[in-house]
């Protein structure tokens, strides 16, 4: 009865697999477009570290040919979607010769650890806060406090990540200032590694909240303020209903479902949008692995990177929408 | 028995500018098992004297004075508690459910049973049930109608639907909202039977909240009449209707246009304007268009000319869903037509290039339903005005311009010095139609296409729109063609009456013929359903849904076109 109308799920598929090659194409084209050749920046970085290197042209022809971007355009290109499906990114420019694909799975755990768990609690207490702002019952004293923690989504991430770490690393020390694990514990699955993972994230997390709940709590607040005039709700006062009741059932939610499919862009763009908080927090994850990746123009981690916040992304977008019919009946129909 | 007591009501809204007086000193009874009809005009006070007895007033309103005593308590002395559960079991509301009164995303029997729940915790699942399907029952729905959500119903089933919530609980007394405003005629008759019938099966009192005469007088016993806030009139319906003693009763009740009643319009000049067509070549023409929606055929093919040498007003009446919107739409090029084509002045509106599309829009100008969304709310109402008139290259000057706008506010009947300047949400509805309309004879049209103009205006405005838009084919020889939903005035304002039904012609010719006597059981079933403002007159052979559905049926079978004759200048074919 509740289940996903079979056209609708091909739909959804199609479009899935067209936004994934699509994406793949143009990362592969955007850098194409820059005039800096990746094999010129190898070599200088081997000519700074020796000083000079003799038959630079034999050797920049060589590093053109191990990186395969002498060979036609087509070819490089079909090679590459190629390799993308089997996340196959190639070697690493600046780490080589890492492959760019154990550099996302060493970095791509913390990352989803983190963000993903931040995401969900921002997306709850923004929500919540949001759908409280906009209820006529909330307290006045609730509804003058929420506005003023709105401050903080005006902080730059980069600053309250500073200011948590004075106030609770360097000053309380209840949290440890860098890092995503201790040095004193190995990697495993027991009680002391775990502890310190969790020490080690809760400031990152902490800081990525306070500015971005902000961002779903006024989103919340127009969405309600919107079904608060919906006919059904005054009819819900009207047959005597509980406010209570009211409030999770018929307004929030309603007003909840474009907040859900926010919540599914949210995922990809995450990683980006994290960038720097990863940075001060020498936090291992795909943000730091991007930005260190920026900085040395290391072209096959930058493709991987972007591949893989497209593909959360549409991974994301896809569950959701296959969710969406099971929260949202009218969505049945329309397929 | 007295129900409801009101004592000298009085309902105040503080604004920013000033303390508005919503309902002045009102007192009123009414008795168990009566039916009471609430009539005026929007803004007159009759929602929010209704709402004053459940305590649900829009913010800022509240009562400033009197008192509200419903089966023998007094309503605002009432704790929120006490308020919260008197609603549903002593006063329920049922409101204008075609639209968005259901929660969408819960069933139907859901949203019967929370209101049970609310009311009696202890309600086990199966009386719960049992009920919900009683309440269904009553109304005239089937017992699967209970699992499904509101988009899986029609309106006239969510009307049902909101009905069955308002008895589930047999309260006193039972306040109707508009219940039938959004419904088309055939549905509405059914809707408001079975509202009748299940409200004197519990016995309560109902209050049916209103703006059409006909309706009052099919459906109520008692008429309240109410302007700006206060009670002008209150008896029993038949003698306001036959002797009303109050002028605004008598504007009311005369004001209502009936199929072959006296015409609202000013008689035709002496000598009728040239039309604004070019000779020889028909204005607008259909050559066996269709329109097809996926698998739904909007509308048949289908061939017609209006030549404009003669102005006309051409009206396309139907149900919803009848195809004649979808032809408004066609014909202003919005739509491409599946098949066939769709010619001004010789030139298919689909292939036209860029010039010839411009003197198109210029020359096909639109009247729609919706006062509301016509304007950009960013923009003074001058912008809707000035904006096409120097586009199309009206003006010649900023005084030239604005004397052109301050004339055709004139000749709508608005007064220059209060309309300009304003934004929209600063007019009423009325206010904007009529600014539409002025827009329209600004930019000198050959034809214009009004789709549903007047049916979200109150009926008092309605006759005065009609005879503005009457008045661009009588003083200023546009053709029009008039789409609506609604046979009297089509039958006081046209030339020449098209009936759809499915998307087929079901009858066509002079309004005289085609709805003063209908040959077709279409139009006929379409005319029976009119509320007439005469309680003798009754309201059609009384038919059940059944029934009517049946016709309905057979009719979807058996297409047959009864052509009524013609009048020159247009030909259906």
């Amino acid at each position: 009865m509740t289940s996903i109308p079979l056209a609708y799920l091909k739909n959804r598929l199609i479009t899935l697999v067209l936004t994934i090659l699509i994406a793949a194409t143009l990362i592969w084209i955007i850098p194409r477009l820059s005039p800096v050749d990746p094999a010129e920046i190898a070599l200088g970085r081997m000519a700074a570290g020796a000083g000079s290197v003799a038959n630079s042209e034999e050797i920049l022809a060589q590093l053109r040919a191990s990186m395969g971007i002498d060979a036609p355009l087509i070819v490089q290109y079909a090679r590459y979607i190629g390799n993308v499906l089997v996340f196959d990114f190639g070697i690493s420019t600046a780490s080589f010769p890492t492959p760019v694909s154990a550099l996302i799975a060493q970095a791509l755990p913390w990352t989803l650890g983190l963000m993903i768990l931040s995401l969900i609690i921002t997306f709850i207490i923004g929500n919540a806060l949001g759908a409280f702002m906009a209820w006529d019952r909330t307290p006045k004293l609730a509804r003058v406090a929420i506005p003023a923690a709105m401050v903080f989504t005006s902080i730059p991430p980069i600053l309250s990540g500073l200011l948590l770490m004075w106030i609770f690393a360097a000053q309380l020390r209840w949290f440890p200032l860098t890092g995503s694990y201790g040095l004193n514990v190995e990697p495993g699955w027991d009680w002391s590694f775990v502890a310190s993972v969790i020490s080690h994230g809760t400031l990152p997390a902490l800081s990525i909240v306070i500015v971005t709940f902000g961002f779903w709590a006024l989103g919340m607040r127009g969405l309600m303020i919107s079904v608060q005039g919906e006919d059904y709700v005054k009819l819900a006062e009207a047959k005597g209903l509980k406010p209570r009741y009211i409030l999770y059932k018929y307004m929030i939610r309603n007003a909840i479902l474009p907040q859900i499919t926010a919540f599914a862009l949210k995922v990809g763009l995450l990683i980006a949008g994290q960038v720097l908080v990863e940075r001060i927090f020498a936090y291992n994850g795909m943000g730091k692995l991007l930005y260190d990746a920026i900085l040395n123009q290391d072209f096959p981690v930058i493709q991987g990177v972007s591949y893989v916040i497209i593909l959360m992304t549409a991974l994301s977008v896809f569950i959701v929408d296959l969710l969406y019919p099971l929260i949202d009946p009218r969505i049945r129909r329309e397929a | 028995m007295t129900v409801l007591d009101i004592q000298n009501l009085s309902i105040d809204f503080p604004t920013a500018g000033g303390v508005v007086h919503a309902v002045t000193d009102l007192s009123l009874q009414i008795e168990k098992g009566r039916r009471i009809g609430f009539i005026g005009e929007s803004g007159s006070g009759k929602t929010t004297t209704a709402l004053a007895v459940m305590q649900m007033l829009a913010a800022p309103g509240r009562v400033a004075g009197g008192q509200i005593i419903l089966g023998g308590t007094d309503m605002l002395a009432l704790s929120e508690e006490e308020m919260r559960l008197s609603r549903l079991s002593k006063v329920s509301y049922i409101p204008q459910g075609a639209m968005n009164s259901l929660n969408p995303i819960m069933r139907i029997e859901d949203q019967l049973w929370d209101g049970i729940i609310a009311h009696e915790p202890t309600t086990t699942k199966a009386d719960l049930k049992r009920r919900s399907d009683e309440a269904l029952a009553s109304v005239g729905l089937l017992p699967h109608t209970a699992r499904l959500y509101p988009h899986e119903l029609s309106g006239g089933m969510k009307q049902r639907v909101c009905i069955a919530m308002g008895v589930t609980l047999s309260p006193d007394l039972i306040i109707a909202d508009e219940p039938t405003s959004a419904l088309d005629v055939v549905t509405q008759r059914h809707v408001m039977q079975t509202l009748k019938d299940v409200q004197a099966k519990i016995g309560a009192a109902l209050i049916l909240i209103g703006h059409d005469m006909g309706l009052m007088a099919q459906s109520v016993d008692e008429l309240a009449v109410l302007k700006d806030g206060e009670l002008v009139e209150h008896g029993d319906v038949r003698q306001i209707l036959e002797a009303p003693k109050h002028p605004y009763t008598k504007d009311l009740i005369s004001s209502v246009p009936l199929v072959g009643g006296e015409s609202f319009l000013d008689p035709a000049p002496a000598e009728p304007p040239k039309g604004r067509g070019k000779p020889g070549v028909p204005l607008l023409a259909f050559e066996d268009v269709s329109k097809v929606y996926g698998n739904v055929t909007a509308l048949h093919p289908m061939s017609f000319a209006l030549d404009g040498e003669v102005p006309k007003i051409v009206s396309i009446v139907g149900q919803s869903g009848s195809g004649k919107s979808t032809m408004g739409s066609l014909m202003l090029g919005f739509n491409a037509p599946s098949t066939g084509r769709v010619l001004f002045e010789g030139q298919d509106v689909a292939t036209m290039d860029q010039a010839a599309s411009l003197d198109f829009r210029k020359n096909v100008q639109a009247v729609f339903q919706d006062p509301y969304a016509c304007f950009n709310p960013f923009y003074r109402v001058d912008h809707a005005l000035k904006f096409p008139f120097k586009r199309f290259g009206y003006a010649t000057s900023e005084t030239q311009t604005q004397q052109a706008m301050e004339d055709a506010c004139v000749a709508v009947g608005l007064d220059p010095a209060l309309i300009l300047r304003r934004y929209p949400h600063q007019l009423s509805g009325g206010q904007r139609q009529r600014l539409i309309v002025a827009r329209a004879l600004m930019l000198q049209p050959k034809l214009l296409i009004a789709d549903e103009p007047v049916s979200m205006v109150d009926a008092s405005l309605r006759s005065t729109i009609l005879k503005n838009i009457h008045d661009l084919k009588d003083r200023h020889g546009i053709s029009i063609l008039y789409i609506t939903h609604d046979l009297a005035t089509a039958y006081h304002v046209s030339d020449y009456v098209i009936v759809l039904y499915q998307g087929h012609v079901a009858e066509a010719g002079p309004p005289k013929q085609v709805i003063g006597e209908p040959q077709h059981e279409y139009t006929r079933l379409l005319i029976d359903s009119i509320p007439w403002p005469d309680i003798d007159r009754g309201w059609g052979t009384p038919t059940t849904e059944e029934e009517d559905a049946a016709r309905l049926a057979r009719l979807a079978e058996d297409r047959q076109t009864v052509m009524r004759g013609d009048i020159p200048g247009f030909t259906l074919s």
